[in-house]
């Protein structure tokens, strides 16, 4: 029972052994931040290299599926990171993929109806398109705000259909019923679609969906890393204490309604940029993309990922954007299911059940989602290599009582 | 241990200790009067313990001085800025954190929450953060050494790095109370900081908090229950009892105080009362060797 | 006049099957904390078995081995998988239950395809004169039994040992658990419960004057989620004030969709989450629901 106040002189040895439990978790840490970056290269290198082995459906998919990483790590920041529950991402995603529409598109007729546009350069459009949804999801914020829990989530829900229900009518945005076509791509004269100018890589004909391949590699390494960044930083760790306690971030400092407010901001530029890809994936949106099952797929996909995590984002978004178009690609070698149309199970029931029986599966044995997984399966893999430590005969002398 | 509270610690980088005072300050809820016109003042540099049974009022007190409840009456003044109407996050930046009697960590390692208690001395924003900007890097780096000397100040260095779910119960209120100083409070408020503590854990605490004392010259505002770390401690006490303020002044006063006494016993009693009934913490010799009047009771039915 | 009689009438209809949804589903809220995602696909079992089996059993007949295998498959989801789990956080097993939706819709989406059954109920197309107004055998009906079954439920509520314990436990779960209200009864009895609800839904939801059931009947009972949220997502009374507005709501949006054409089309799909939306910015926790009270 020492007498002396803490904070006078510790003998340095002392400080020693205790140390080294710290220590250690920190090159631990160091460790693993070293191979996640070099496990991001080689991804990046992998990926840069596909379409030269891809056939379109798969370049398609892709295409897809990294429009799908961006919106989860978007809405992965608002319900996993912040903690509020969202089901109206679809919502932004749509405004996204509109106002690029619209922001990039021409004035003019199609059909029967009028259409609006402003006949911005598409990078640009892009860039206005994210901000607008940013701007909506601002202006839901305050609403947001005042909710919480299931209450939020429904209200949330609202906003998908009264999207959808906007979107149907606006015809002069969307088109109306036939839909509206998107402005290809192009940055500075290159137009990412087939021809203009014409190239070939290495022999391989690089088309809209090679050249859209980069463009969309190029917003999704972008998106990551902004990610990672905020949510290692102050903002991150502001949104985390808001989520588990509001009162306690408010002592610490936090202006609570500011930081839920910028989470759903952050959250919606995302989407509004996942929006705009898939509007020039698909090349002509139609009304009636962006509805609940949209929604649902997102909340499945940082579900199944793992809630708070960016790698988890990414990995449940691949999931979850992959695995129906591998169902009905390999449809036929698959047992139990048949052609589509045909009697029994088809192809899209075969993915939805899966599906389904996913995310039961992962939420009853891994709560954590796919990031849980591989977190449990580096620290089992770091406590087998590690030697015990030296001076693990006697307890240290700083250590806890 | 010195009883009378310091001089005003001179400015340095303008660091001056306001004094805390709060006045007539009344919180109902829906009929029940939490806190019944409370005023009391604590000096600058001191430690000023706030004592009472349970149910008195304590840690309402602590919540109307954060700004998590709002006073239905009277005014809170840290120096000279009003907190009385001011929201939780704006009172943290004019110098006052506290701790929480049931701990709130956020998940993370030791050093996220520290780094948490740096927000209001950062000003990293989004943009700056999302872009990796250098001035947010290198302000983060920054403030990551600082988080790691108060951490090694009490005596957390081996776990800065550590889950903090993985930490036992008395090194999270530890890292509790060393978040609320990675905050450079004028004022630090701490909701029974040894509550669930062994004897050697309490001294330790203790002692850290005269250190932050000595060594900060910050103003400590204490909710406790341990009287004998009171009586070692504290330069002045204030008794709660059913939302009201029965007595201010330093310990021994109030130790003797009959109405005191009559508050935790609720005796009708005249009799001068061992004060020893407030126990607990192991008692400076002077007290008297009688023992307790419940551990009195005890030998009597134990006897027959 | 008439019209708007009509038109009220409509709704009250609406209403009330809404209420039968919007009751099951607070009742399951208050007994697990959970929101049932999978309600739908709960109203659409009801419906589908009724539909397969009024030919050889006859309507009420079919009704009744409906409620039995909905109130079942209710009953089996709490076991599995709510209660399965043991205790994991409230968020994981909501979305669960979108899990175990997307499973069970599929199925029965399925088995539907592209047809649309009738469930043989007696009134068929017949309608009835009230005054000046024309209503629908089948919307009366729907009021009358929705009326006595809701009566019949807060009796329960109020009266029975099971309606107490329910508002025991879900003001205080440790308290009453301690004062000896057996959790796991509560909840399989709630579920069941709501299920059986659900189905009798599901028969006032297909009969006349839509055409039956089809694949989409299960995502009607999304409308009753604004119903049970802006009443308060643990107020049975409130899911009860709530589908009541909602039903007029749209019924209103419905027949006055000529005037409001500056909306847009279909107005009243949207009605009941536009109203949902304003009470909730002028009740955070809807109507009747209890305030959240954190204590530090």
């Amino acid at each position: 029972m020492s007498e002396t106040p803490v904070a006078t002189a510790a003998p340095k040895e002392r400080k020693a052994p205790a140390d080294s439990g710290g220590r250690s978790a920190h090159t631990a840490l160091r460790t693993t931040l070293r191979w996640n970056k070099l496990a991001g290269l080689v991804a990046v290198l992998v990926l840069a290299a596909l379409p030269f082995y891809l056939t379109e459906f798969w370049l398609i998919t892709g295409l897809f599926a990294m429009a799908a990483v961006l919106g989860a790590i978007g809405l992965n920041i608002l319900s996993g990171n912040a903690g509020q529950l969202s089901l109206g991402h679809a919502f932004f995603l749509a405004v996204g993929a509109y106002s690029y529409i619209v922001l990039s598109g021409e004035s003019g007729v199609i059909g029967t109806h009028e259409t609006d546009g402003f006949g911005l350069p598409p990078l640009l459009a892009m860039a206005g398109a994210v901000v607008v949804a940013g701007l909506f999801g601002g202006v839901f914020s305050p609403i947001a705000g005042r909710l919480r829990g299931m209450y939020l989530g429904i209200a949330t829900l609202a906003l998908v259909f009264i999207g959808e229900h906007v979107m149907t009518n606006a015809h002069n945005i969307t088109g109306g019923h036939n839909g509206r076509p998107a402005e290809p791509m192009s940055i500075f004269g290159f137009s990412f679609s087939d021809g203009d100018p014409d190239l070939a890589v290495l022999g391989v004909e690089f088309d809209r969906y090679e050249r859209l391949w980069y463009f969309g590699l190029v917003l999704v390494v972008g998106g990551i890393l902004v990610a990672r960044n905020l949510l290692r930083g102050r903002p991150g760790r502001a949104l985390g204490a808001v989520r588990d306690s509001e009162i306690a971030a408010g002592v610490m400092g936090v202006p609570v309604a500011r930081f839920r407010s910028m989470a759903f901001v952050v959250s919606s530029m995302y989407a509004g940029l996942a929006g705009a890809l898939l509007a020039l994936v698909y090349g002509t949106l139609v009304p009636g993309s962006f509805g609940l099952q949209m929604s649902i797929d997102y909340l499945a996909m940082i579900v199944i990922g793992g809630l708070g995590s960016v790698g988890g984002a990414v990995a449940g978004a691949i999931f979850v954007t992959v695995l129906p178009q591998l169902f009905s690609h390999y449809a036929a070698s698959l047992p139990l299911v048949v052609e589509a149309g045909g009697d029994g199970i088809g192809p899209t029931e075969a993915a939805r059940y899966l599906y389904g029986a996913v995310i039961i599966l992962v939420l009853v044995f891994a709560p954590g989602g796919l990031a849980g997984i591989a977190r449990r399966w580096s620290l089992a893999l770091r406590s087998a290599k590690r030697p015990s430590s030296p001076s693990g005969k006697t307890p240290p002398q700083g250590a806890v009582s | 241990m010195t009883r009378t509270a310091p001089e005003v610690v001179s400015p340095d980088d303008g660091f001056t200790v306001p004094e805390l005072a709060i006045r007539g300050v009344t919180v109902r809820f829906a009929g029940l009067v939490a806190l019944d016109s409370v005023s009391f003042t604590v000096a600058p540099g001191s430690i000023h313990a706030v004592i009472g049974p349970n149910g008195a009022g304590k840690s309402t007190c602590f919540n109307v001085l954060s700004g998590v409840y709002k006073a239905t009456r009277g005014t809170v003044h840290m120096g000279g800025d009003e907190l009385t109407r001011l929201p939780p996050h704006r009172i943290a930046q004019l110098g006052l954190a506290r701790t929480f009697q049931n701990i709130v960590l956020t998940h993370g390692t030791v050093a996220d929450n520290l780094m948490l208690g740096r927000h209001v001395l950062t000003r990293a924003g989004f943009a700056a953060t999302a872009l990796h900007l250098p001035g947010a890097v290198r302000e983060q780096r920054r403030h990551r050494e600082r988080a790691r000397e108060i951490a090694e100040f009490l005596d957390l260095g081996a776990v800065f790095d550590a889950p903090v779910t993985l930490l036992p119960y008395g090194v999270r209120k530890r890292v509790e109370m060393a978040r609320a100083l990675c905050m450079e409070p004028k004022i630090l408020l701490l909701d029974e900081p040894v509550a669930g503590m062994n004897t050697a854990e309490r001294v330790r605490t203790a002692d850290a908090i005269a250190a932050v004392r000595d060594n900060l010259g910050i103003s400590i505002v204490l909710v406790e229950h341990d009287m004998g770390m009171i009586m070692r401690l504290a330069d002045e006490v204030t008794v709660l009892d059913f939302g009201r303020r029965i007595v201010s002044g330093p310990p021994e006063e109030v130790r003797n105080n009959p109405e005191v006494i009559r508050a935790y016993l609720g005796t009708g009693e005249d009799t001068p009362v061992d004060a020893s009934v407030l126990g607990g913490f192991p008692a400076a010799p002077s007290q008297t060797a009688g023992g307790t009047r419940h551990a009195q009771r005890e030998n009597e039915e134990r006897q027959q | 006049m008439t019209k708007f009689s009509e038109i009220a009438l409509n709704g009250l209809a609406l209403g009330s099957v809404y209420a039968l949804i919007a009751l099951g589903f607070v009742v399951i809220f208050k007994a697990s904390g959970v929101m049932n995602f999978a309600h739908g696909s709960l109203l659409l079992l009801g419906g589908f078995v009724i539909a397969e089996l009024h030919d050889e059993l006859g309507f009420g007949g079919a009704v009744l081995v409906g409620v039995v295998v909905t109130a079942a498959g209710a009953g089996l989801m709490e076991l599995l998988f709510i209660r399965g789990l043991g205790t994991v956080e409230l968020h994981v097993l909501t979305i669960l239950t979108i899990g175990i939706d997307i499973l069970l819709t599929t199925e029965l989406v399925r088995r539907i395809g592209s047809d649309t059954m009738s469930l043989g109920d007696p009134w068929g197309n017949d309608s009835v004169r009230i005054g000046d107004a024309y209503v629908a055998e089948a919307r009366i009906a729907s009021i009358v039994v929705a009326t006595i079954l809701i009566g019949f439920f807060f009796a329960a509520f109020r009266y029975t040992a099971w309606g107490l314990s329910m508002r025991a436990a879900s003001e205080d779960r440790e308290a009453a658990a301690l004062m000896g209200v057996s959790m796991k009864r509560i909840q399989l009895v709630a579920w069941c419960i709501a299920g059986a609800l659900a189905a009798v839904a599901a028969v006032f939801l297909t009969a006349a004057p839509t055409s039956g059931l089809d694949r989409t009947t299960g995502q009607i009972a999304l409308k009753a989620f604004p119903a049970a949220v802006l009443g308060g997502m643990d107020s049975a009374p409130g899911a009860l004030v709530g589908a009541l507005m909602i039903g007029l709501a749209e019924a209103l949006a419905a027949g006055y969709q000529s005037e409001l054409d500056v909306l847009g089309g279909g107005v009243s799909g949207i009605a009941p989450y536009i109203v949902m939306i304003l009470i909730l910015l002028w009740r955070p926790t809807g109507l009747l629901g209890s305030k959240e009270l954190s204590r530090v």
